[in-house]
């Protein structure tokens, strides 16, 4: 079967978004610091390390050198880097690189898993996190089995709703408050008064857990699937929006910017969604026959 | 199709509802609002009306008595009205009544022409049934000694021992009778609900408060952030805050700050900031003792983006060859204008005091070289008070012209320094106390041994230069154990501070005690490095420095002051301790010297200098 010319646009939003994530987050280790020392700096991790026969300074430092925590902290950010790199050059074969990226997501998820223990365990924190922790999942699955095979759809959705849902409840405040730099952003931004903008939190949190069910009715989903797209773009510019200053070094990108980055997942994974039910589908040209026969264009699994 | 749906949408729940799920667990069996997560049992507790009053902080300064009752949630179809009474020939009388402020639940009262000669006895009173009593000291201006107690870092996280009795605190303030206590700030750690935990603080401290004047910091977790660069109120939206300002909203700031400073002398120079902030910087007359109450965080500079990337923080510091200079940029500010010129006028201003102390959430250097759980060392922090360099040299220069003592705390690490700016030793000593319960972990351990420490002192005493080449002179430092055990408070260095003021003698004693200790037991240990006394006027004594000569005067404790003749700049003003002073000064410069008995407004000498002459002096 042929393979549809939208296909390469759909693997493109799952390649820049993951591309996006990973080298954020690079960016994030070796320029600041990642959220890893929650779990390295603790007993159980030095227990760990103690029974492979790691002393204590060796494992933190003596005060005048660095350890192994500090040594390998700085390190990480050379995975993330190749896994930024393996977002673009695999390919549906590349078996090696494709387990790369799943050890890739492997790192996310530890690093969604500090931050959860870094914000007292409150579980919206891990589970925004999802489309970040998912996205190297969903390319893999998209070059194994194909843009739009069930496995990758089911698996975007999660994604999409794992990011609203934390996203929303966050909002919300419910069950943990709400942050306290959603409200400095959204009053800076939108010029409102703490209270007003809490409102609008409430709303827009509201609207995250909506879009979240409406991903499943059909007559429903290409709208939530826009306007997760535009309001994950939207929330994660606001970061650079909100604290940007001509007054600071280099207009405070280096503080601000990556946070839009590795946010990418945010904006791609809905806009994968969107493309991949759009209407026009029907229409798409048809590229070249595929060389690479594989499942992504097999009605049976095509989830669209 | 159908099936995905119900997968997903089974994900979906699931993951909402284990959110919420998850947010209860660990909370059973806990009755009331405002349930935790991850700081222990963190409630509202639902009490009867009778309880509805937690606890009252109060003070009294120049004849005004002001005094915060904290209630509990009043419900709907409860009366507002809050009333004061003090017993007058065993009768209750009403001196004051005030509205309560439902934001924060606090009931401020005001009472002007206080007579603190005596102490009396008070009740808060609301509805008919609840009544809190305590007691309004009378002023101790005939006491030698005044002794105040100082905590900071009140962590209630059971991971460090945060859920442990207070008792020990409270026997041992009681024990030394302490005329002040000093909270420096973390008062609250939690960043989301103030007024539960700081009904927590109230339940948990009440008891020595509701007796003694009382002085509370708001710091950065009071504030509700890790860290505050406070930049006049403006918002912060960078995750740490380094970009400076609050991250919580205005109101949730001007709630934490009436709860914990409404009851404190009016601010001298009150206009609002940013967001409707308040100020409370102060001072508070008490026993002969002038405290400055300052704010050491709401001005200040946020780093990020205002200096060059220096760490892995915009707020840290790890490169060792870095040059200092670089991160004093032109603009940052420490205490600001306004707080410069009154910290200018308090240290000239000696009426009714015989020695003056700056209060501040933190010390004016760098205080730590390790930070965290592990061995991380970091070069500087820029939450310290070391950082702005210029805005750290300008608030000693102005406390030393007062001979300021410095009582702070927020390190987590109690240490003793004696300040320098030009030279090693010629500013302010500082002590900043140890954490109730330690929740951050932090090691003073210079790298080389400190030149000109004590014999037999251990080797990161002596003068060293902090991380952002301030010069610094350490005589203490409780450090914690490398890797201490667990929720043991005193591994992990926890503790807190007495300070003894003796305003005939001038002495200043420094006492640093861990937890769970009785401090009237001859057995009892400090910490490593205490007590230390020093002289009030070591605080403003450079080693480079020869003496005028000595002046004799024929009235007990005049003010004294010393105006350089040429740039005609106030070297100092203070409260001779007799009726003579020999003046510390530079050599090669002439000086003005002044005194009075409580104003220096006569002239003594125009053209005093190193190795003058001996003077009588005439002042009646």
């Amino acid at each position: 079967m042929p393979r549809l010319k939208s296909d390469s646009l759909l693997l493109l939003f799952l390649r820049l978004g993951g591309f996006g994530c990973f080298a954020g987050w690079a960016w994030v280790l070796f320029y600041w610091e990642g959220p890893y020392g929650v779990l390295l700096w603790q007993d159980a991790t030095f227990a760990l390390a103690e029974k492979i026969g790691i002393s204590w300074d060796e494992f933190v430092g003596s005060g005048a050198h660095d350890g192994l925590v500090q040594t390998w902290h700085s390190r990480i950010g050379w995975l993330y880097l190749i896994c930024a790199i393996l977002t673009l050059t695999v390919r549906e074969k590349s078996r090696i690189q494709m387990a790369g990226l799943i050890g890739g997501a492997g790192l996310l998820v530890m690093l969604s898993y500090a931050k959860y223990l870094s914000a007292n365990q409150q579980l919206p924190m891990f589970v925004e996190h999802g489309g970040q922790m998912l996205i190297p999942v969903i390319l893999v699955l998209a070059l194994a089995f194909g843009v739009r095979h069930r496995a990758t759809v089911i698996t975007a959705m999660v994604a999409f709703v794992m990011i609203f849902a934390g996203h929303g409840a966050y909002a919300l405040g419910y069950p943990c408050p709400t942050p306290a730099n959603f409200l400095g952003m959204t009053s800076i931004i939108l010029h409102l008064e703490a209270e007003t903008a809490r409102i609008f939190l409430r709303i827009a949190g509201l609207l995250d857990i909506l879009v979240c069910i409406g991903l499943f009715f059909r007559p429903l989903r290409r709208a939530s699937a826009l306007y997760a797209a535009v309001w994950g773009f939207l929330t994660a510019l606001a970061r650079p929006v909100a604290g940007m200053s001509p007054g600071l070094n280099y207009w405070g990108a280096d503080q601000y910017l990556h946070e839009v980055v590795l946010r990418a997942p945010h904006f791609m994974i809905p806009l994968y969604l969107l493309f991949l039910w759009r209407k026009s589908e029907a229409t798409d040209s048809l590229i070249a026959p595929s060389a690479v026969q594989d499942e992504n264009t097999d009605p049976k699994t095509c989830c669209s | 199709m159908k099936f995905i749906r119900i997968v997903t949408l089974c994900c979906a729940a699931l993951l909402i509802a284990g959110g919420a799920i998850a947010q209860q667990k660990g909370n059973k069996g806990i009755k009331g609002k405002g349930k935790s997560k991850g700081g222990g049992a963190l409630v509202i507790p639902e009490v009867e009306k009778k309880d509805i009053i937690c606890f009252a902080l109060y003070t009294v300064n120049d004849k005004v008595l002001k005094l915060t009752a904290q209630l509990y949630p009043v419900p709907g179809g409860d009366t507002k009205t809050v009333r004061l009474e003090i017993e007058r020939d065993g009768k209750w009388v009403e001196v004051a009544k005030t509205e309560v402020i439902e934001q924060g639940w606090t009931a401020p009262f005001r009472v002007e022409n206080w007579d603190d000669t005596k102490t009396q006895k008070y009740r808060v009173l609301h509805g008919e049934e609840a009544s809190y009593e305590g007691t309004i000291r009378r002023n101790p201006i005939d006491k030698d000694e005044i002794v105040v107690a100082g905590f900071t870092g009140n962590s209630i996280n059971a991971k460090h021992g945060g859920d442990l009795s207070r008792q020990d605190l409270i026997d041992n303030v009681n024990k030394v009778d302490a005329d002040v206590l000093f909270f420096s700030g973390d008062q609250v750690y939690d960043h989301h609900r103030h007024y539960a935990a700081w009904l927590k603080f109230g339940r948990d401290f009440g008891e020595i408060i509701k007796d003694r004047p009382t002085l509370c910091l708001p710091d950065d977790h009071d504030a509700g952030q890790p860290n505050l660069w406070g930049e006049s109120g403006k918002i912060s939206t960078l995750s740490g805050a380094a970009d400076g300002g609050y991250s919580q909203p205005g109101e949730y700031v001007q709630e934490v700050e009436r709860a914990q400073t409404s009851h404190m002398p009016d601010p001298v120079d009150p206009h609002t900031i940013g967001q409707g902030i308040g100020v409370w910087f102060t001072n508070l007359n008490w026993g002969n003792i002038d405290f400055a109450i300052l704010e050491d965080r709401k001005f200040k500079t946020g780093p990020a983006g205002r200096v060059p990337k220096q760490g892995p923080r915009p707020d840290h510091i790890l490169n060792p060859d870095y040059d200092p200079a670089s991160v004093d940029v032109e603009g940052a500010i420490l205490l600001g204008e306004r707080q410069l010129k009154f910290i200018d006028e308090w240290a000239q201003d000696w009426a009714h005091a015989n020695m003056k102390v700056a209060l501040s959430a933190t010390i004016f250097c760098g205080g730590a070289h390790i930070h965290g759980a592990a061995n991380g060392r970091l070069h500087a922090d820029m939450d310290s008070n070391g950082w702005p360099q210029t805005g750290r040299n300008n608030a000693l220069r102005g406390l030393r012209k007062g001979f300021a003592f410095h009582y702070a705390g927020d390190q987590h690490l109690a240490t003793i320094f004696q300040q320098g700016i030009d030279e090693y030793g010629d500013a302010i000593y500082s002590f900043c106390v140890p954490s109730i319960a330690n929740l951050y972990l932090r090691w003073w351990e210079p790298l080389e041994a400190g030149p000109n420490r004590a014999p037999g002192a251990p080797e990161y005493t002596g003068d060293h230069l902090d991380g952002f080449a301030n010069k610094v002179t350490n005589f203490a430092a409780a450090n914690p154990e490398k890797n201490p055990a667990g929720n043991i408070l005193n591994t992990r260095a926890a503790g807190f501070g007495i300070v003894r003021f003796n305003t005939k003698t001038r002495d200043i004693e420094m006492e640093c005690w861990p937890r769970n200790v009785d401090v009237t037991d001859p057995e009892a240990k400090q910490y490593p490095g205490w007590p230390l006394t020093i002289s009030q006027f070591d605080n403003y004594n450079p080693r480079s420095w020869g003496k005028l000569g000595e002046l004799t005067f024929d009235v007990e404790n005049p003010v004294v002051q010393l105006i350089d003749a040429e740039s005609d700049e106030i070297l100092y003003t203070v409260r001779a301790s007799g009726k003579s002073f020999i003046p510390g000064a530079p050599g090669g410069k002439t000086f003005i010297v002044k005194a009075g008995k409580d104003a220096p407004d006569t002239v003594v000498s125009k053209d005093a200098k190193v190795g003058g002459e001996a003077q009588a002096v005439t002042l009646q």
